[in-house]
């Protein structure tokens, strides 16, 4: 998506540039726009930029990363995030010292086409969960905010290590704080039980 | 495009001479009480020039830290320089908007002088206390410290740095506060609310049953209504700290806290935008001899962008998922539908008023029309991070940086630049040469675009925002940064021309001024 984004950033961009430098160029002849012409361009645009924000309104809005309710998860992962690290867990972390423990441990291993809910919190300050790939993308993210629990359903297809890195600057070690987990090949068992969820 | 010549199109068109263009209509009347806001808008303008070199050197030291440069150097610093560089800037551009508006704005009422000598005299202080916490304290939480961080510092810095850095703020938003409260009594005592907001305008078709209101005093009152709820909002923010730091089992609400923050933050920056539009729409006719007067087209945009901008704040936290579904959903639309107004009045509008007409090209008019342009490119990269689920994947990576810059940068700073330069060579008469402002042009061009589109490529890539230093998972993130280094050398490599070439207006005033007070004409 990100790169989607991007180019058609860019290529939005470049009309306007184009319109710029065409009406900057349009001062080395004076004359007067007809105010009748002008005004049907603006209507245009008016209802080419109005159309064009509620279609890109309609076609995103189902994809809102919010959970909703009919979405079960295969997967609860707890998530706690504290000044420099992010403890993952399949059981709640409670407290400061569960949380140390949990930072400990190995990482998590996650069948790949699991539906994973991470509910997500701080026991500090304010942090950002950002959930990588294994070739370094944004996939989703969540704020891990003090006294809330924030939850994220995210579905792993490919199997590797995933990072989480903090995306809420929260002191002077924000760049360390990591996490991470695996998804790795799903057992035959795990892909009956999906296939069973998924139905016929 | 043509040269500043003495045989300037207005001149042969007989046209009043440019100067009398920037000199407010009403000096007859008002003729000291303009020359006393000369000479403040001068210092601000020098102040500005002087302090955007000193904060864009430090987001320099930024993107050169995280290309490497500096390995020795602790990660303390890098967030204490963020932290100076952003809030100085935020607050910087909103004093030169503040200052830039009062000064044109003479035309029309009498702008406070008062308040703009006290929110100078609190700017000056707030900056010093600023610089204090950041450089000595290595107070770093970036400029909108978010809650409760200014409290958890791991012992990065002292408890007396966090006070120190709240004390510059309450220094900042009290001072505005007043100056706009001020601002917004000046302009409602010569026009009443519905004018001053020109809703006549929509009953008859030029406003024929109230006074001719010019765009400059809507646009300000547009940016002041926000700007002045972000400062109360501000003070509870502090105020909600300061319980949390003194009384003991105080604890805020983290979602409240995050709204008040992002709220104060969302004004602040969009009312020194308006404020710097509100520039362009008075002066960029001036180039050209067009006019750019009240409409009920003017009129609609503008009380729609009053009404939207206070609530497109919520696509801050977007990715706050306990914040009600509807505020985010209204997020989306108001940030989706606040650019139709920008868009189809304001930019429109001002490519019409150059469209075709005998434009004299300076710095400071190529600098207006340039700023339309980084406010429509910023604004398009701002409308695509404003969508929800691409949001998911773009909140605070450098896109975020990369349109705010846009708009910020590329527009609103270089208008008020536009403005600056416009005002020293007015005043001290003396002419732009042709080779410079093709050389200031083509560096800001350069070096700005250049740098912000390498936040843009780093954000599309998952760079995050705010990294001293990017881990080996992504350590293209370094790559970008050492490539936007180059180009903020060509950036400031131009700053560096531009406030060469308008130093020496402002240091002809300034001498001149300097003689006139020794004859005693002037007494400062």
């Amino acid at each position: 998506m990100q790169v989607e984004a991007f180019y058609t950033f860019i290529g939005i961009s470049v009309i306007v540039v184009g319109v710029f430098v065409w009406v900057a160029l349009s001062t080395r002849h004076e004359h007067e726009p007809r105010s009748r012409s002008v005004n049907r361009l603006r209507a245009w645009f008016l209802g080419v930029l109005t159309g064009g924000l509620v279609f890109a309104f309609v076609m995103m809005f189902p994809r809102m990363p919010y959970p909703r309710r009919w979405q079960k998860p295969d997967r609860i992962v707890y998530a706690v995030g504290m000044q420099f690290s992010w403890a993952l867990s399949d059981h709640p972390i409670r407290n400061p010292d569960e949380w140390q423990e949990a930072t400990y441990a190995p990482p998590l291993k996650i069948p790949a086409g699991s539906l994973v809910e991470f509910r997500v919190t701080s026991f500090d300050v304010n942090h950002g969960f950002g959930v990588y790939s294994p070739s370094g993308h944004l996939l989703g993210q969540v704020q891990a905010m003090p006294g809330y629990v924030n939850n994220l359903l995210m579905r792993f297809t490919e199997q590797g290590t995933y990072w989480v890195f903090c995306l809420e600057m929260c002191g002077m070690g924000h760049h360390r704080m990591r996490g991470e987990f695996e998804v790795v090949p799903r057992t035959e068992k795990f892909a009956r039980y999906l296939d069973l969820r998924q139905g016929p | 495009m043509k040269d500043s010549d003495p045989h300037s199109p207005q001149q042969e068109a007989g046209r009043p001479p440019e100067k009398d263009s920037l000199v407010p209509a009403g000096l007859g009347q008002n003729a000291v009480g303009v020359q006393k806001f000369q000479r403040i808008t001068f210092l601000w303008m020098v102040i500005a020039g002087l302090l955007f070199l000193a904060f864009s050197l430090d987001g320099y030291f930024l993107r050169m830290y995280q290309s490497r440069f500096f390995p020795t150097t602790r990660p303390e610093w890098f967030y204490a320089v963020l932290t100076l560089h952003g809030m100085g800037m935020v607050g910087l551009w909103f004093v030169a908007g503040m200052a830039a508006v009062s000064y044109l704005l003479a035309n029309y009422i009498r702008p406070p002088l008062w308040a703009s000598w006290l929110a100078l005299g609190a700017t000056l202080i707030g900056f010093v206390l600023l610089i204090v916490a950041t450089t000595k304290g290595l107070f770093g939480t970036g400029w909108y410290f978010l809650y409760p961080l200014p409290l958890y510092s791991q012992g990065t810095w002292p408890p007396w740095a966090t006070g120190c850095f709240f004390a510059a703020l309450v220094a900042f938003c009290g001072a505005w506060l007043i100056w706009s409260v001020a601002m917004i009594a000046a302009i409602l005592k010569r026009y009443p609310l519905r004018y001053a907001l020109g809703w006549h305008y929509l009953s008859s078709p030029a406003g024929a049953h109230g006074p001719e209101v010019p765009p400059i005093v809507l646009i300000t009152i547009v940016a002041l209504i926000p700007g002045v709820a972000g400062f109360l909002d501000a003070f509870a923010l502090f105020l909600l700290y300061l319980m949390q730091w003194q009384v003991k089992g105080f604890v805020a609400n983290a979602l409240l806290m995050k709204n008040l923050t992002f709220f104060f933050g969302h004004m602040t920056v969009h009312a020194t935008m308006y404020l710097g539009v509100a520039v362009v729409y008075e002066l960029l006719p001036t180039f050209n001899g067009r006019s750019w007067k009240m409409s009920k087209r003017i009129v609609l945009a503008w009380n729609a962008v009053l009404a939207m901008v206070l609530f497109a704040y919520f696509h801050h936290l977007y990715m706050d998922f306990v914040q009600p579904r509807m505020l985010q959903i209204m997020g989306q639309m108001m940030s989706y539908f606040s650019a139709v107004p920008a868009a189809v009045v304001s930019i429109f509008d001002g490519l019409w008023v150059v469209y075709g007409s005998r434009m004299r090209w300076t710095i400071a008019s190529i600098f207006m029309f340039l700023g339309l342009m980084g406010w429509a490119v910023g604004g398009v990269g701002a409308v695509i991070d404003s969508t929800i689920s691409i949001n998911s994947v773009f909140h605070n990576t450098l896109w975020v940086p990369a349109h705010f810059h846009t708009y910020y940068l590329m527009g609103v700073v270089i208008m008020l630049l536009g403005f600056a330069s416009h005002l020293g060579l007015e005043a001290s008469g003396l002419k732009e040469s042709r080779l410079v402002r093709r050389l200031v042009v083509t560096l800001f061009v350069i070096g700005g675009y250049g740098f912000v589109l390498m936040f843009f490529w780093s954000g599309a890539h998952s760079i995050p925002r705010r990294y001293a230093i990017y881990p080996h998972e992504l350590a293209w993130g370094t790559h970008d940064a050492r490539v936007s280094v180059v180009f903020i050398g060509i950036f400031i490599l131009g700053l560096l021309v531009y406030l060469w070439e308008t130093g020496r207006c402002y240091l002809r005033i300034f001498r001149a001024q300097l003689r006139k007070s020794h004859m005693g004409l002037f007494p400062w």
